[in-house]
């Protein structure tokens, strides 16, 4: 007997259907699963055979052959546990699926818990854009998948759950209805869906960074108002100071400061954050993603790939902030890698098997010493490089990487009076609120954050007034700036005026913007 | 009439081509010359084919060993005496003999005076008394920095002709800030003329040569600086020199080898003091307890103690400056007098040291929108300078104006 059965597989960022058909017939009892398979799907019949007989069901001695539709798609991992399982159930008959027609999703367990899976998100989008309404999906991903509009989503606990949806309420057989599925008996056993969970915590913020207050960050006033200025317009930002100086500190406050994402924002970082197994709460839809990876991160964990073109972390970070903390310590390819996700806002990822293309449109914000030591250029505290080395420091960052960055500002060591009694600065709630609106301001005119105007959009959206343009000028003959930093002086520009609400950018905000590219490193090095 | 005009061009040729052999110095050039009567003779002698013979009397005339690549140099210029007069001519460089009346004075007293200087530039700044030397540390802390911008301004604008060794840290900062006012300097390499400088100041060096500036060096154009040529050089920077100024020497720092030199030469050397304790001046401090040189107690009291009061500092003395550049004897008082209200609170702030943008901005209250916009306009003026993580004054800004004590070292007083 034939039984067919809707599921989906993840692509990229985009759920494709998947038709699961699994035929019982009379023979020697062996299982073959075909249409591209890989290793966790092929052991999805010892899931399956485990699950079905201790959900109470039978595995049934036949021959059964399982097809996954189309078959030029490679299918990957285990989110057809339940569709194969299922199918078995309705081919040999053991329920009838008089339950109307049902999608289903998720990996099984040998107890018989449906487990969830990473990219639930596309795949229920793409079962309801392709005209299926009703989803049993597992209950660990119900909330994701609930985001999807159009569609009746179930989640489910264990299999059978499913067969029960599936058999309606007149199609299942009196027999398998009087047993108790073994993963309830044993009060559900602990931990897949914990375990599934654990693997998902603290990926909003990484390892080891907590969130921080701006009102924690004692002095530093020129630093404070330059992430103002970056987060105000998306602008990529570089921080160099000596260890102590507060870059980590203050990169900690951006969390709080982040404007929430809007509707379509969220609803690419749902999706990116369902694909990469992490399972987007409903609840925190608009959080801008804060990404901080240790710098001995690696390329393909950066950029994206491995065997199955997992997005890296380039795109978690997209709509929001990438900190690279240590930025001379990362790996120079890592580093060069991000060059085309801050010129473009996508990655590329091209294997023997495959290429993706993931958004990347994400927002810089680094962290550096100014040389191995540290201490480089630091008042009071000998530098112990030698003198070669402290400048070749600060060349092991490219010169293309460092050139996107609009922003730099180099920090000094906070005296310890103004640590210790300084006045306290603004609270994250009050700078939020003033870059909050400046990017509300910037997004209404241009119709994206000012940093990703483009050549003839900057000049139109900074209408610069008679002085600022002569003083723009000058300040280009004097320092030989370039064409890209000119419209990058402006972009900035544009954020500081739109802070304190100017409408036209005046010289004021043109010599503030050139002072954010603060080259006091170089001309150290230099002298 | 033998000695014809032409024959002294030809000797002094030769003297030049003679000198440019690796292995010969201001020891043996005069001493082969001597013993052959005449540079010229020593090349004739060399290009005749009896070589055992020839090298036999040079090696008597020597009274030392000399190396088989020695004698071969003498042999190789012998045959081709032109070689080193058209490189010279390639890299658009002159050489002095201490024939030539440029030949800078002071540096006939040193003994033995360099053979031959080859440089590059305006052969004036070499003659353009006084000279004062301004060395020290290749990797100064900010404030010594600026102390020596300080120094060196006061000086420039007295007409002083800046002497220093073109190196990274605080010999850089005396050139540029010389420039900078509009006054001369004069860079003794440690290399040959093609290889001298680090690559960083490959735009000062330009600035100098281009400027009323010249660089120079005993070596010929294309020796390479070796760890044995740099102490030797600092002779001849003191030597051109009527004192040595070391500003943040830590001990085995080059500038003290200066000094020394300078002291043998019976030239006066002043070096800042510092805390006790500071390894950035512990070499200077060693060099006061050790040896006559003065303690550099302020920039006032260096130009009294050099003799050079007297003289209004922002009046420049007639032909010390570049022609038509009036605007650069403005002094602080001036400079600050032309700044808006913000520009001026922060470059009166940074008058007597460096300082940081965050302790501007707590400073002088203001936002820091406002502080970076007055910092960008003070740099595009050339008045501020940002150096790691601090904003350093320059040019005007360097310049007390008269009758102020500025420029003392307040950053070297004990804590």
């Amino acid at each position: 007997m034939l039984a067919t059965l809707v599921t989906a597989v993840v692509n990229g960022l985009r759920g494709e259907l998947v038709r699961v058909e699994v035929d019982v017939a009379p023979g020697l009892p062996v299982c073959h699963i075909v249409g591209l398979p890989d290793a966790a799907l092929s052991e999805a019949r010892e899931r399956v055979r485990g699950a079905l007989r201790n959900s109470g069901f039978e595995y049934p001695l036949s021959r059964i052959t399982i097809n996954l539709a189309p078959a030029d798609l490679r299918k990957r991992g285990a989110a057809y546990d339940v569709a194969i399982a299922i199918g078995i159930l309705v081919a040999s008959g053991q329920i009838r699926a008089s339950g109307g027609p049902w999608a289903v999703l998720g990996e099984l367990s040998l107890g018989g818990q449906v487990l969830p899976v990473a990219g639930m998100l596309p795949m229920v989008s793409t079962l309801a854009a392709q005209g299926h309404r009703r989803v049993a999906v597992p209950a660990g991903n119900a909330p994701e998948a609930h985001m999807v509009a159009g569609v009746e989503v179930v989640g489910v606990e264990g299999l059978d759950d499913v067969a029960r949806l599936v058999a309606g309420p007149r199609g299942r057989t009196a027999d398998a209805a009087r047993r108790r599925p073994a993963h309830q008996v044993s009060g559900g056993a602990m931990g897949a869906d914990d375990a599934a969970r654990g693997r998902a915590s603290g990926t909003l913020w990484g390892p080891g960074l907590a969130a921080a207050d701006m009102a924690d960050v004692r002095g530093q006033p020129m630093a404070r108002w330059a992430l103002e200025v970056a987060l105000a317009g998306s602008h990529d930002l570089l921080l160099v100071g000596s260890p102590g100086a507060g870059k980590t500190l203050l990169a900690r406050t951006v969390p709080s400061l982040l404007p929430p994402l809007d509707d379509d924002e969220a609803q690419e970082v749902a999706v990116i954050r369902s694909v990469a197994g992490l399972r987007p709460d409903p609840a925190e839809r608009r959080v801008r993603p804060f990404r901080a990876p240790h710098h001995t991160t690696s390329y393909a964990a950066m950029v994206g790939g491995g065997p199955l073109l997992q997005p890296g972390l380039v795109t978690l970070a997209h709509r929001g902030v990438l900190f690279l903390d240590e930025l001379a310590e990362f790996d120079r390819n890592v580093l060069d890698a991000l060059r085309q996700p801050l010129e473009d806002g996508s990655v590329e990822i091209a294997r023997a098997h495959g290429h993706v293309r993931y958004p990347a449109r994400l927002q810089l914000i680094a962290a550096m010493n100014p040389c191995r030591c540290g201490w480089y250029g630091e008042q009071g505290v000998r530098c112990r490089c030698r003198l070669d080395e402290a400048a070749r420091y600060q060349l092991r960052v490219s010169g293309p990487l460092l050139d996107r960055i609009d922003l730099r500002v180099v920090m000094a060591r906070v005296p310890p009076e103004v640590l210790i009694e300084g006045p306290v600065g603004e609270s994250s709630s009050i700078v939020a609120e003033r870059i909050a609106s400046a990017r509300a301001v910037a997004v209404a005119r241009n119709g994206m954050p000012n940093a990703r105007l483009t050549a003839g959009g900057v000049m139109a959206a900074c209408q610069l007034d008679g002085a600022a343009g002569r003083l723009l000028a000058d300040l280009a003959a004097s320092t030989a700036m370039s064409a890209r930093g000119i419209h990058r002086t402006l972009r900035v520009a544009r954020t500081i005026a739109d802070l304190t609400g100017a409408e036209r950018v005046g010289a004021d905000a043109v010599s503030a913007a050139m002072a954010l590219r603060d080259d006091g490193m170089e001309r150290l090095a230099a002298a | 009439m033998t000695h014809s005009t032409a024959d002294a061009a030809a000797e002094r040729a030769a003297w030049i081509t003679l000198a440019s052999v690796d292995g010969l110095g201001e020891h043996l050039v005069p001493r082969l010359a001597a013993a052959f009567g005449g540079a010229t003779q020593v090349l004739s002698a060399a290009a005749r084919p009896d070589r055992g013979r020839v090298d036999g009397r040079i090696r008597a005339a020597a009274e030392c060993g000399l190396r088989p690549a020695t004698l071969e140099g003498i042999h190789a210029a012998a045959r081709d005496p032109e070689a080193v007069h058209r490189r010279l001519r390639e890299l658009g460089a002159w050489a002095l003999t201490p024939w030539d009346a440029a030949y800078p004075r002071a540096l006939r007293l040193v003994d033995p005076p360099p053979p031959v200087l080859f440089g590059v530039g305006d052969q004036v700044a070499l003659a353009t008394e006084p000279l004062v030397a301004v060395v020290g540390t290749r990797r100064p802390t900010p404030a010594g920095r600026a102390f020596a911008a300080r120094v060196t301004a006061a000086l420039a604008v007295r007409g002083v002709t800046i002497v220093s060794g073109l190196a990274m840290g605080i010999d850089g900062v005396a050139h540029a800030t010389s420039l900078d006012l509009g006054g001369r300097t004069v860079a003794v390499i440690g290399g040959g003329l093609a290889h001298g400088w680090p690559r960083a100041h490959a735009s000062l060096a330009r600035a100098i040569r281009d400027g009323s500036g010249a660089i120079i060096s005993e070596h010929p154009p294309d020796v390479m600086p070796t760890k044995g040529t740099f102490p030797r050089r600092n002779r001849i920077i003191s030597g051109l020199s009527r004192a040595t100024v070391v500003i943040e020497a830590p001990v085995g720092s080059g500038a003290l080898i200066t000094a020394r030199h300078a002291l043998e030469q019976g030239r006066q050397v002043f070096a800042s003091t510092g805390r006790p304790s500071d390894p950035a001046t512990a070499g200077c401090l060693a060099l006061l307890r050790e040896s006559p040189a003065r303690p550099l107690v302020g920039v006032e009291e260096l130009i009294i103690d050099l003799g050079l009061a007297g003289g209004s500092p922002g009046i420049v003395p007639d032909g010390a400056m570049g022609v038509g550049r009036p605007a650069r004897a403005m002094h602080a008082g001036d400079a600050l007098a032309v700044l808006g209200d913000v520009e001026r609170s922060v470059a009166t702030l940074l008058l007597h040291g460096p300082v940081s943008s965050d302790a501007l901005i707590s400073a002088t209250g203001q936002p820091p929108a406002v502080v970076a916009g007055a910092l960008t306009l003070l740099q595009l003026r050339g008045w501020v300078i940002p150096m790691g993580p601090l904003q350093v004054a320059a040019g005007p800004l360097l310049l007390p104006p008269p009758g102020d004590p500025g420029g003392r070292p307040t950053h070297l007083d004990p804590p």
